[in-house]
């Protein structure tokens, strides 16, 4: 019945949908975008791992932040092996070093990368390998071999599209032989190019490269995501001891669980959804406005037929139902077509903007229900004053 | 118990001009009268004689202002709304001057409308019915706008019929409609009251009110005169005579 009503007054049923549609789509293309945006960043988390810590030495240091001042030199390699060894929920370390901006060079080319000293157990604990020739082995650290194995970047940068394993780069003024070439890792959490790396045995880096006796991290794989905490603490504990900390002496390290790490991507998509629920909101205003306006208008068009009706016998409720009917299945269906628009146009804009995106459901649920409610009440009012005239009132409007 | 279908006492309705110290206006002034089953009365008046309103308080589409009015031997006056609506539902028929059709819906569907409101399940079946008594069987997927005017009035004569009331009111059915037209409803509505059915007709055309076999006259919102037609025209032979006319006049 509700349909068939709606099917007589083709225009005022399209104007009534059109609002909803409107608000909608609007409502699901952003929101898409925005849950795009922060499936992206938490992406980015995963990549870090959920299984994994961070020790930096020093203390307050956030990740992907460069240091400032003086190195803090108290992380030694041998906090790693103990750490191993010591703490059961910890499966393996990967401790590593590293030179910022160091000079690269190969034959007349050169660059500035992050030349990063390395064990073989960083392939297994970033989950992360040589895609071509070898990684950093045993025989490497042992040896305080002069090899490499480089990230895409370096490779692009250095050397185009020639095959650069076996080839022979600079750092500083120490001659390096490539052995391999690394997996294309993308952006880190904080942003910075992942790829853009070179990778040498960390024995080399702290004898040859940078003379030094400490190392700058360590990445630690944990058996499992659980007990997380305590692990940390365990961590700490045995980190304070090796270190010789008074009880009033402040960490000179810091501890990074993938917590920490999902808080500081959360901090960066938080401004943005603010933004993007701002933009939402108005919309579906925008849409509940209009629906609204639609409603009232069209009650009061109709009070000559609510006038009939009530005179051939329709209760006040009969006609009161009608209107809910009526308005649940315009906005119901004006909320599909949106949800289908705006679906429709979030793939658009994924292949435009390259920027992925995701449908929430619940959201867009909700503003079907909120736009619905919209059109519902505010065409309920007016039909409730016109259910409650006399019918011949209504009948000479 | 009497055999009145209707029994107004002392009827008045009055409304408020609006404005500043705008004062009363009389719909109706102390209006008694009785109305029997079976019968078939004409209301006539000029316009704005309160005949209207009238109408629409007897047919329980406006309440008066004070009085009483029984129909059927109910004390109508003491009914909620809901109970109202169900007295127009199952025992009133209106015929409005302006058809009061539901654009864009064809006549099937405007004959369904009051039992929509009814407890009756075979809705289609009584509508078809109905469209049939006068003479729309093939007419019923038609819209409004698809029919004549006569024709318009004839499925709001059906809708006035379907649910079987007591009386049916018609309000200048014939007002919107040529003479031909006029009389096919005029002759629709003897048939019914011939069969039974009671029927209140409000005009102010002294040819139309003499189809009534009592005439009421209205003015001021006081009745002036209540007599019986002893003389009923007949539709049916007006427009027989109507059709020689034209017949004759073609062949002349």
């Amino acid at each position: 019945m509700a349909f068939k009503g709606l099917g007589r007054n083709k225009l005022r049923t399209f104007l009534m949908m059109i609002g909803i549609v409107i608000g909608i789509t609007a409502l699901t293309l952003i929101v898409s975008a925005g849950l795009g945006a922060q499936d992206r960043i938490m992406e980015r988390v995963k990549k870090f791992g959920l299984e994994s810590m961070m020790v930096f030495a020093g203390a307050g240091r956030e990740m992907g932040q460069p240091t400032s001042g003086q190195p803090t030199t108290s992380l030694k390699l041998e906090d790693a092996v103990a750490m191993k060894q010591e703490i059961k929920a910890i499966a393996d370390v990967a401790p590593f070093n590293q030179k910022r901006q160091a000079e690269v060079k190969f034959q007349d080319k050169s660059t500035a990368t992050t030349v990063i000293g390395v064990t073989p157990s960083w392939a297994p604990v970033w989950d992360w390998d040589a895609a071509e020739g070898d990684f950093i082995t045993d025989e490497d650290i042992a040896s305080l071999a002069r090899v490499c194995v480089i990230g895409p970047t370096v490779q692009k940068e250095l050397f185009g599209t020639a095959d650069p394993i076996g080839e022979q780069l600079r750092i500083g003024n120490v001659q390096f032989e490539i052995k391999g070439i690394m997996q294309t890792k993308g952006t880190s959490p904080a942003g910075g190019d992942m790829d853009d790396r070179i990778y040498i045995p960390l024995s080399t880096l702290m004898r040859r490269v940078a003379n030094v006796d400490y190392i700058s991290a360590i990445k630690i794989r944990l058996t499992t995501a659980k007990d997380m905490e305590k692990t940390a603490a365990d961590i700490k504990a045995l980190l304070r001891e090796r270190h010789k900390l008074a009880a009033e002496t402040p960490d000179d390290f810091t501890i990074t669980t993938p917590t920490e790490v999902t808080k500081m991507a959360e901090k960066v998509a938080g401004t943005f959804n603010i933004f993007l629920a701002l933009v939402a909101a108005i919309s579906l205003i925008a849409g509940g406005v209009v629906v609204a306006n639609i409603m009232l208008i069209s009650v009061n068009e109709r009070r000559k037929e609510i006038g009939l009706r009530k005179a051939l016998g329709a209760q006040r409720k009969d006609i009161m139902l009608q209107f809910l009917y009526e308005a649940t299945a315009v906005t119901l269906t004006g909320g599909v077509i949106g949800i289908v628009l705006g679906a429709i146009g979030a793939k658009i804009l994924e292949g435009i903007t390259q920027m992925p995106t995701s449908i929430s459901w619940v959201s867009v649920a909700l503003g079907v229900v909120f736009s619905s409610l919209v059109g519902i009440l505010a065409g309920l009012q007016p039909a409730k004053r016109a259910a409650a005239l006399q019918p011949i009132e209504a009948l000479r409007a | 118990m009497n055999n009145n279908l209707i029994q107004a006492t002392n009827l008045t309705k009055v409304y408020n001009k609006g404005g500043e110290g705008g004062g009363e206006v009389y719909g109706v002034r102390d209006v008694s009268l009785e109305i029997r089953k079976g019968d078939y009365v004409a209301i006539m008046g000029a316009s704005g004689s309160g005949k209207s309103t009238l109408m629409n308080i007897l047919g329980c589409l406006d309440k008066p202002t004070s009085g009483s009015l029984k129909l059927d031997g109910v004390q109508v006056s003491t009914l909620t709304d809901e109970e109202l609506a169900r007295v127009r539902n199952r025992k009133i028929g209106f015929v409005f001057q302006s058809f009061n059709l539901l654009a864009r819906t064809n006549a099937l569907e405007n004959v369904e409308l009051p039992l929509i409101y009814s407890d009756r399940t075979d809705i289609t079946r009584l509508a078809r019915e109905a469209l049939a008594s006068v003479g729309l069987s093939d007419r019923v997927h038609h819209t409004p706008g698809e029919l004549s005017g006569g024709q318009q009035q004839r499925v709001a004569i059906a809708r006035a019929l379907v649910t079987d009331p007591e009386i049916i009111f018609a309000d200048e059915p014939t007002g919107n409609l040529d003479s031909r037209s006029s009389l096919e409803i005029m002759s629709l509505l003897q048939q019914l009251n011939e069969k039974g059915r009671t029927i209140v007709l409000v005009t102010h055309e002294p040819d139309i009110s003499e189809h009534a076999r009592r005439i009421i006259r209205i003015a001021d919102g006081r009745i002036i005169s209540d007599e019986v037609n002893p003389e009923p025209r007949v539709a049916e032979q007006e427009m027989n005579a109507l059709v020689s006319k034209e017949v004759s006049n073609e062949n002349k």
